[in-house]
């Protein structure tokens, strides 16, 4: 007979407030195989684990049923207590009686019955509970930093600080990512290249990191600490080993006038081109796309002038299987554009831009060398109107959420503007000012303080172009919704912030959930902020929300942490909630029949086959295996299975079963 | 039939083949299968309209197996067993000497890659009494095809012919079987013949080669095979695949691809 301990925890109020927690453990007492059965205010506290861990040594418990809340938070925390008191961990249940009972019903009878009937089934289960065993695997003490932004070199350079290897993966030609076409950074106005070039040579000469610039991650097979990752590097039809990065094939390309993503389609560039002068790895790459040769099968004036004979017209595509044990992501953010605003003329005005195509005119590198140009005509903006909240906040661009930054960068773009045209007048339209952080605030009052940049608050219905100026119709909510009607020069939109290009893929290539606009979800919003549900694969910046630099670097240091916290384990323990195929006496060995439907059934790769061979090695029987390190438990090849022949560790046939009947 | 007996002689003298699997004459009207072991027995074997037994079912058998390589009298569906039951595993490449028959005509066929290539060729239909009755339960409403097939349910004593008489239906231990935990009653009782039947089409669901011998199999007359052949048709229109058209393994409800319809998903 079962000697069963039932402690059942009001969760403060969460629990206590509609479940009545002292009736729920008198009624327990009653279920067969239950030897001791109590409820406490917080059994997941120090005095609450120490009550159960006495109460299994003095009644002598072999299972425990722990009802409370959700396992995902406390079952590692109650399997401990339960291991510390000498029992197997996995003979601890949790019945969830917050989600699954209190937070869901109204007070009352059948409330507390319920919560009865939830602890009830996993008694059931427990009596059919096996102990089970933690599974040991090796580490790969190699991280994987998918994105090179600052996000991404700053997890680099922490891992690599940390001594160990870091492989850093950029699909651009080079790493930097948006912060390298920023002109200057809040609150400080520092000027961002400066502060991140430096950084970015770091990485590409630190021991520890290997660069791997235009290039994407294909394929993700294994788990943590063994990953094995499959990285296509894109070609760029140069050899990066001849190469001096000298730059006379990119003077010399005839094909000058093709957009220039670095610099937001403001410019123009090369066909053999690098992104920017300050590029890490200074080596150029041939747009096939815009190349003549690509085109017409002539030119290759690059080929015949390059000094080492770098160019590789014929290189392809390459892809390299990696060994990892870590993964990070900091694949970043994208800008909304322009062109989704029928209200501002769907972006045509060539002189309504993006915040990001503000920071190029601004810059020092830029098409303008830092001169306010407006787009158009090339003519200084003598009055500029910045919109904020343009898609943000705004359910019927589908992101009613605030993009974080843009509060932030609008204060700073108008001061920009101001410190350049000091006789410009620049406005700002904003629903609310957002500047919560250190000395943020202090830096929205010194633009409109000391820097005389009008502030409206009220939305913007309409932009019209008369006369080589930008009618922009608002309204001023502070003075009653009086309509505002200004004649700019340029109009800045802050538009919002979404996730990448590609985000979802990836995460589907990762299996890492993501939420409704793309973004990766974390593990935790609170205690988890930088792993994932997927364990081994963490997050940094943008890719998870929107971000701005302070807290993408602070981020991308936590993940850094976590990953050498990983790397500092000789093996890491698994689950043992693995799926394993039954063994039976000879002749049958199994009732598995060896049809293998459960091998493409498996997402994880993890099932192969085994033999079964008489002394004299002739094969009597073909089975299916399955490895327990590469097992993720999900149960996909049970439900396939039509023999039954494969269960899962924890949650087999026959505990589900008990389950079920009980009710 | 006189070129199907001297094949069988021959492959029986020569010993390429250990016994050949055909049909002989039973009880009344009715065909049973026949193992010719010799080439004496040879004359006993009959090759006519009432031949509609999948023999596929036999060459899984252990009992089989162990003789050594056996040459089959396979008509199309058949032909789609076995290539299905290959796909699957259960039979290796070239264990088996395969005497397709199509209309009349026997052609030999060695190996997976001619039985594929010979089963491209083939046309698969439903006989017209099948077709007719499987129309006019599509048509039906929900709950008067609920009705129709509870009403069927009820003769059901659960013999397992239908399990038996299927050549897909080679698991040594059948969930039918499985007592730990025992997830459907054995008794033939309304609810556990419901579950039972459910839990076949489901198996059978991307992998019914479409013979219709279990609806034969049926001593009381519940058309059985219907179920197996819808679901199976589901499965092609769904994922445009048939079971029993490769040796190499595709299984419909086991694998994603980007392009499934996935108009099921509501």
């Amino acid at each position: 007979m079962s000697r069963i301990g039932v402690f059942t925890c009001h969760c403060g109020e969460n629990i206590g407030a509609t479940v009545d927690c002292a009736k729920v453990a008198e009624m327990c007492k009653d279920i067969p195989g239950v030897a001791y059965s109590v409820d406490y205010k917080y059994m997941c506290s120090d005095p609450g684990q120490r009550m159960m861990q006495e109460a299994i040594k003095e009644h002598k418990l072999d299972g425990v049923v722990v009802a409370a809340c959700s396992p995902r938070m406390h079952e590692p925390t109650f399997r401990r207590a339960v291991a510390n008191a000498g029992v197997n961990p996995y003979m601890c249940e949790m019945a969830n009686l917050r989600e699954h009972c209190s937070w869901v019903h109204e007070k009352g009878e059948a409330t507390t019955h319920k919560a009865a009937d939830l602890i009830r089934v996993l008694v059931e289960k427990i009596k059919h509970n096996e102990p089970l065993f933690p599974i040991k695997v090796p580490v790969t003490r190699t991280a994987m930093v998918i994105g090179g932004g600052v996000g991404g070199i700053q997890v680099a350079l922490d891992i690599a600080n940390g001594g160990h290897k870091v492989v850093l993966v950029e699909k651009s030609p080079s790493i930097g990512g948006h912060m390298s076409q920023l002109s200057e950074t809040f609150p400080t106005l520092d000027c961002s290249q400066c502060i991140l070039t430096p950084r970015m040579v770091e990485a590409a000469q630190h021991p520890n990191i290997t660069l791997m610039t235009y290039s994407e991650v294909e394929k993700v097979d294994g788990f943590i600490g063994n990953f094995k990752v499959t990285v296509r590097k894109k070609a760029r039809k140069l050899d990066e080993k001849l190469c001096t990065g000298c730059g006379l094939c990119i003077q010399k390309c005839p094909n000058k006038k093709i957009s220039d993503e670095f610099n937001e389609g403001l410019g123009t560039r090369t066909a053999i081109y690098v992104p920017f002068p300050q590029a890490v790895p200074n080596k150029p790459v041939i747009d096939t796309l815009n190349c003549t040769f690509y085109k017409t099968g002539k030119c290759k004036v690059c080929e015949k002038l390059c000094p080492t004979g770098a160019i590789r017209f014929e290189q392809e595509d390459e892809l390299v299987t990696l060994d990892i044990g870590a993964i990070v992501l900091a694949t970043g953010f994208k800008l909304m554009k322009t062109d989704v605003f029928p209200e501002y003329g769907y972006g045509k005005s060539k002189d309504i831009i993006d915040g990001m195509q503000f920071e190029r005119l601004a810059s020092a590198s830029g098409p303008t060398s830092g001169v306010m140009k407006r787009p158009s005509d090339g003519k200084e903006p003598e009055t500029v109107v910045f919109i904020a909240c343009s898609g943000s906040r705004d359910r019927s661009k589908g992101v009613p959420y605030c993009s974080k930054i843009c509060c932030m960068y609008t204060a700073k773009h108008a001061m920009l503007y101001k410190h350049k045209v000091h006789s410009g007048k620049a406005y700002v339209f904003y629903m609310d000012i957002r500047a919560a952080g250190k000395d943020y605030d202090e830096f929205v009052r010194r633009a409109i303080e000391e820097d005389d940049v009008k502030y409206i608050r009220g939305r913007v219905s309409k932009i019209y172009e008369e006369d080589g100026k930008l009618v922009v119709m608002g309204a001023d909510t502070l003075m009653g919704g009086e309509p505002v009607e200004i004649r700019a020069d340029m109009v800045v939109l802050a538009t919002a912030v979404q996730s990448n290009e590609g985000s979802e893929e990836l995460a589907q290539t990762l299996h890492v959930s993501y939420d409704t606009y793309g973004f990766f979800a974390e593990a935790h919003p609170k205690l988890r902020p930088v792993e994932t549900n997927t364990a081994g694969i963490f997050l940094a910046g943008a890719c998870q929300a929107p971000r701005d630099i302070p807290e993408t670097v602070a981020q991308a240091s936590g993940a850094a942490a976590k990953v050498v916290g990983l790397f500092s384990n000789d093996e890491l323990t698994r689950e043992p909630i693995v799926a394993v195929v039954n063994r039976l006496p000879a002749p049958a060995y199994s009732h598995c029949v060896g049809c293998f439907l459960c091998l493409s059934a498996c997402p994880y790769q993890a099932i192969e086959q085994e033999e079964i061979k008489s002394r004299s090695g002739e094969v009597i029987k073909t089975l299916a295996r399955i490895n327990p390190g590469l097992c993720q438990g999900c149960g996909t090849c049970v439900a396939t299975c039509r023999t039954k022949a494969i269960d899962l560790q924890g949650f087999s046939n026959e505990q589900i079963y008990a389950e079920l009947m009980t009710l | 039939m006189e070129a199907l007996k001297q094949r069988a002689i021959e492959l029986l003298e020569k010993g390429e083949v250990k016994a050949v699997l055909g049909y002989a004459k039973g009880t009344g009207q009715a065909r049973r299968a026949f193992f010719a072991r010799q080439p004496g027995q040879v004359d006993k074997l009959v090759l006519d309209e009432a031949c509609t037994q999948n023999l596929a079912a036999y060459a899984t058998k252990h009992e089989v197996k162990k003789l050594g390589r056996v040459a089959i009298v396979a008509p199309p569906a058949t032909q789609r067993a076995l290539i299905q039951l290959m796909a699957e595993r259960q039979l290796r490449d070239g264990d088996l000497a395969i005497l397709a028959v199509d209309e009349g005509a026997i052609k030999e066929l060695g190996s997976a890659a001619a039985l594929e290539e010979h089963l491209a060729l083939k046309a698969q239909g439903l006989d017209a009494k099948d077709k007719t009755l499987l129309a006019k339960l599509d048509a039906m409403s929900r709950e008067d095809r609920w009705a129709y097939w509870q009403n069927e349910f009820s003769r059901c004593m659960k013999c397992y012919a239908c399990r038996n008489s299927c050549p897909m239906c080679y698991c040594e231990h059948c969930t039918m079987d499985c007592n730990r935990p025992q997830w459907v009653p054995v008794a033939s009782h309304s609810i556990g013949n419901l579950e039972y039947h459910m839990v076949r089409t489901m198996h059978l669901a991307g992998r019914c080669v479409e013979c219709g011998d279990c609806g034969r199999a049926c001593p009381v007359g519940i058309p059985v095979h219907l179920l197996t052949i819808s679901a199976e048709e589901t499965v092609h229109e769904l994922f445009g695949q048939r079971a029993g058209a490769k040796a190499k393994l595709d299984y419909a409800l086991s694998t994603f691809k980007t392009d499934d319809k996935e108009s099921f998903i509501r």
